[in-house]
Order: structure tokens, then sequence, then C-alpha cells
């Protein structure tokens, strides 16, 4: 099989060239499908990276609080702090001291933070910031359960909950798209093929005719898949690029607080996925659609 | 080289396309098949080719029985094979030197001596000027000698050929036999050759079987 590919690379290229030509239009509308699938995958799988990263990033700050009574000395709450510390899935224990958490309402409030000053004393109480991983915030809760120096614990569940559940969201949507736009280039490409054989039935019956092994037969129809099937992948990553700088432009004004992942390695990656699955999914569709026609 | 025993051929609806043929070709052996029209000429070389199959007898080909569900094996025995399809089977759009090469791409060659036997071949029937001349821009009697040159570039073991003289004047039907001996001679080709010429054949010294509705009436020696 290697020894027919390079002594007649010259071959199968022209082969190639003769089976796009003889169906230009056709092809040329199934370039840009394929395109146009590739572009929609593309933007999908950018977003679920790019939320991804979002979530990630938020579910890093994933923090609940810990009150404990008032009346509790320096030294028993040290002894606390530790015994959070060790809990399976805390990743930090930090005393938040009141004047501290008077500060944070104030940076929050920005121009209202003047409200504030309506209050004789400072209304925050210190409290036990505890920095956890998402997944853990269960077994993390049943733990401080356990504890007996604490008033209750603030776990903005809720939220945390939702961050978690649209992070799944996103990661199915983008394997469902994968799947969604595989078979729809397998099919494409397979009928693609099929069409090409259909037009090239004589000389394909010649070729058996003189003996030619199947592998040698279909080396220019795989060409076929891999070019129209990749050449829509190059084009869709390319378009992509340009969308996803766009994007980034329009959200970066506006929207500066939220923690996008830097542009270079989405880019990169971007593309290299669009091109090495479209080339991947080509092939598949060119073997699938070869091996499926009638040409025996 | 070609062994066959009580081979008959019946089509699905019943046509019997040859009886009870018993023949047997040696390596150099240069033998024509003549015949009328629907006499099973073209039915045998079809059997040959694995192309059909008998429907009995036995029928050995290169030492090889063949059977329909081994088509691997068919299509290794056809590469030592060198047909001449009556209807040319050249792939337009193509060269003549490109359609020669054709027949050479998968016979485990390097490609300087591919285009060098695909050249010597088209020298070989007068067409070497008309390499790169597109096949669809041939004349009849040209591409019926480019198909010629396809399957002696090949240095078969066998050549099969189809009415390989059919419509071509008696200078270039004799010719054409010559070629077909002169590669018999060279590679220790058998030649097997359907002709409706039989005027020609007296001229070359080969063996004469002739068909009748699908049996043998006579084979000379």
């Amino acid at each position: 099989m290697m020894k027919y590919l390079f002594k007649n690379t010259d071959y199968f290229m022209k082969e190639a060239k003769i089976i796009l030509s003889t169906n230009l239009l056709s092809n040329l509308t199934s370039l840009f499908s394929m395109t146009l699938i590739f572009l929609f995958l593309a933007m999908v799988v950018a977003g679920w990276w790019v939320s991804s990263h979002i979530i990630e990033a938020i579910q890093d700050e994933a923090e609940i609080n810990v009150f404990y009574p008032e009346t509790l000395t320096a030294t028993e709450i040290s002894a606390l702090l530790e015994e959070i510390e060790v809990i399976d899935g805390v990743r930090e224990a930090r005393l938040i001291h009141a004047e501290e958490a008077y500060e944070r309402m104030e940076e929050v409030l920005g121009k209202e933070a003047q409200v504030l000053t309506y209050f004789t004393e400072n209304p925050f109480s210190p409290f036990i910031e505890v920095n956890i991983q998402l997944e853990d915030l269960d077994g993390v809760l049943a733990d401080l359960a356990q504890l007996d120096k604490i008033n209750y614990v603030r776990d903005n569940r809720e939220v945390l909950e939702d961050l978690r559940h649209l992070a799944g969201i996103m990661q199915f949507l983008g394997y469902l798209v994968v799947v969604a736009v595989g078979i729809a280039t397998l099919i494409i490409i397979a009928h693609l093929i099929k069409l090409g054989i259909d037009h090239n039935r004589e000389h394909i019956k010649t070729l058996i005719l003189l003996g030619a092994p199947d592998s040698f037969i279909a080396v220019p129809y795989l060409l076929v898949g891999l070019l129209l099937s990749a050449g829509g992948g190059v084009l869709a990553a390319i378009l992509s690029i340009f969308a996803l700088k766009y994007i980034y432009a329009l959200t970066a004004g506006p929207l500066p607080f939220i923690p996008l992942p830097p542009l270079g390695n989405i880019t990169v990656n971007l593309f290299l996925f669009v091109i090495i699955l479209s080339a991947l999914l080509g092939l598949g569709g060119s073997i699938f659609g070869f091996s499926t026609a009638k040409v025996k | 080289m070609i062994e066959a025993k009580n081979v008959t051929l019946q089509y699905p609806d019943g046509t019997v396309a040859l009886r009870e043929i018993n023949l047997s070709v040696k390596r150099r052996e240069i033998v024509f098949i003549t015949g009328p029209s629907g006499s099973g000429k073209t039915s045998l070389l079809k059997l040959l080719m694995g192309m059909e199959f008998p429907t009995g007898g036995t029928l050995k080909v290169l030492g090889h029985t063949l059977h329909k569900n081994e088509m691997d094996k068919i299509r290794w025995l056809r590469t030592l094979m060198g047909p001449v399809f009556q209807d040319f089977r050249l792939v337009k759009g193509r060269t003549a030197l490109e359609n020669v090469m054709l027949g050479l791409r998968f016979l485990d060659l390097p490609l300087e001596e591919m285009k060098s036997r695909a050249q010597e071949a088209l020298f070989k029937v007068g067409l070497q000027h008309k390499a790169n001349a597109p096949v669809e821009n041939l004349s009849w009697g040209e591409g019926q000698r480019v198909s010629i040159a396809r399957a002696v570039a090949r240095k078969p073991a066998i050549i099969l050929a189809d009415e390989p003289t059919g419509n071509l004047d008696k200078e270039n039907a004799q010719n054409i036999l010559e070629l077909l001996a002169a590669s018999s001679r060279d590679s220790n080709a058998s030649v097997i050759i359907t002709t409706h010429a039989t005027h020609l054949i007296d001229e070359t010294k080969g063996r004469i079987i002739r068909l009748q509705k699908g049996a043998m009436e006579r084979a000379d020696e």
C-alpha cells in the first residue's frame, strides 16, 4: 500500500483533481457546506472551552463563609481554623476580621458606600472564609456541621449548584455538537464519494479487470474526501479565528471582569482541533463511502 | 498455463454460452479462437479473466482454479494477464501514455521502468508520436493499438485479446498479430486471440479453435 502511495503520487493527485473538477459545482457546494458545518462546530467548541475556563476560574473562587460566636478567643478561633483546613475538599481557610468585611462591602458598594456611614458601629461580624473544591461541597458542609463552635454557614449553595449545572450543560452540548457534526460530515463525504465512484464506474471497472487492488482504486477517492473535508475545516478554522477575535474585542470593553482564557491559546488549539477533526472525518467518510459503494 | 476440462457456462436466463470445452494452452503458444458472432468466443475470454465462472467442469489458469468467492486471487491473476478488450476500455481524459501506464501502476515496478515500458510499448505499436495525445483524440485503430500497448507493456504470462484486428485494414491487422506473436516470444506469454479474420491466421504459427454455438468444432495443432 505504501509503495503504491509514493510511486503513484502523481497519478493519485491527477485522478483526485479530475474527480473534483468533473463535478466542480457540486464539490464547491459541498466545500461551502463543510465550511459552515465546521464553523458551527468551531464556535460551539470555542464557547465550550471559554465557558469551561470561566466556570473553572469561578469554581476556583468557590467559597463558603463560616460564622462563629464572637465570644471565641483568638486561640479557639485558630483551633477552629485548623480544624476546617483539614477537611477534605477545603483548599484554604482564612479569618476575615470585621474591619476587612467592612472594607470589602465598601468596595462592592462603590459610590453607594456612604450608606455604611449611617452605622455608628461596624455592622459586620468576623467570619472564616473557606475556599473549597466545588465538587466536594456536600462533604465539606457535612463535616462543618460536625464542628461545635460554628453558629452558621453561608454556603451560596444555589449559585454554586447553578455553576456546576451550567458547566455540565456546556460539556454535554459540546459533545453533542461534535457527534452531530461528525455524523453529518461522514454522510456528506460518503455521499460525495459514492457520486464520484458512480461517475467513474467504467474507469474503476477497467482497473478491476486489470487486477488493481481496492486500496489502489480507493486512494484518489480518499484524497478527494480528505481535501473537501479538511479544506472546509481550514476555511472554518480561519473564519472562526476572526469571529473569536471580534467576540473578544466586544467582550473585553464592557465586561472586563469576565476571566476569558488567553486568545492566542484558544485560537491555536481551535485551529488544530478543527483541522485534525475535519481531516479524520474526511478520511472516515471516504472510507465509508468507498466500502459501501458497489464497485465490485 | 490454461487447462479447461468439460467447461460449461450457462447464464441465469438459461442460455448456454459454452458447452463441454476442453482446452489446454501451453507457455508461448498462440491460440486463435474463431467462430461466428454468438459462438462463445468472448464468453471463453471472460471465463479466463474471471469475469464469469464455469457452471460445469473445471478451469485452471496459471495453475489456479478460478472460484467466484476468491476475488483476491482472481485480481492477482489478472495482474499476470494482458487483456485487450473489444471496446478497448481506455480511460478518457488521459493520454495514450497514461493509459498504458495505468496497467503498470500496481505491478510493483519502479516509476522509471513504468515509463520506459509504456513508451517502448507505444513505440512497438507505432504510436510513440501520439504518447501525449488524449485517447479521445485518437482514431479507432489508434485506440485499439493503445489498448494492445497497455497489454504488452505488462509483459504478462497470458495475453487475452478479444477481436484485436477488428476493423483494421489487412496490413495493420497483420502488424498487430505480429506484435502479439513477438510479445509471446519476448515474454514467454501464451496468447489467446479471438478473431473473425480467419484469412490472416495462416500467416502466423498458431493453433486454431473453432467455436460453433458454444461448442468446440475443431482444434488444429
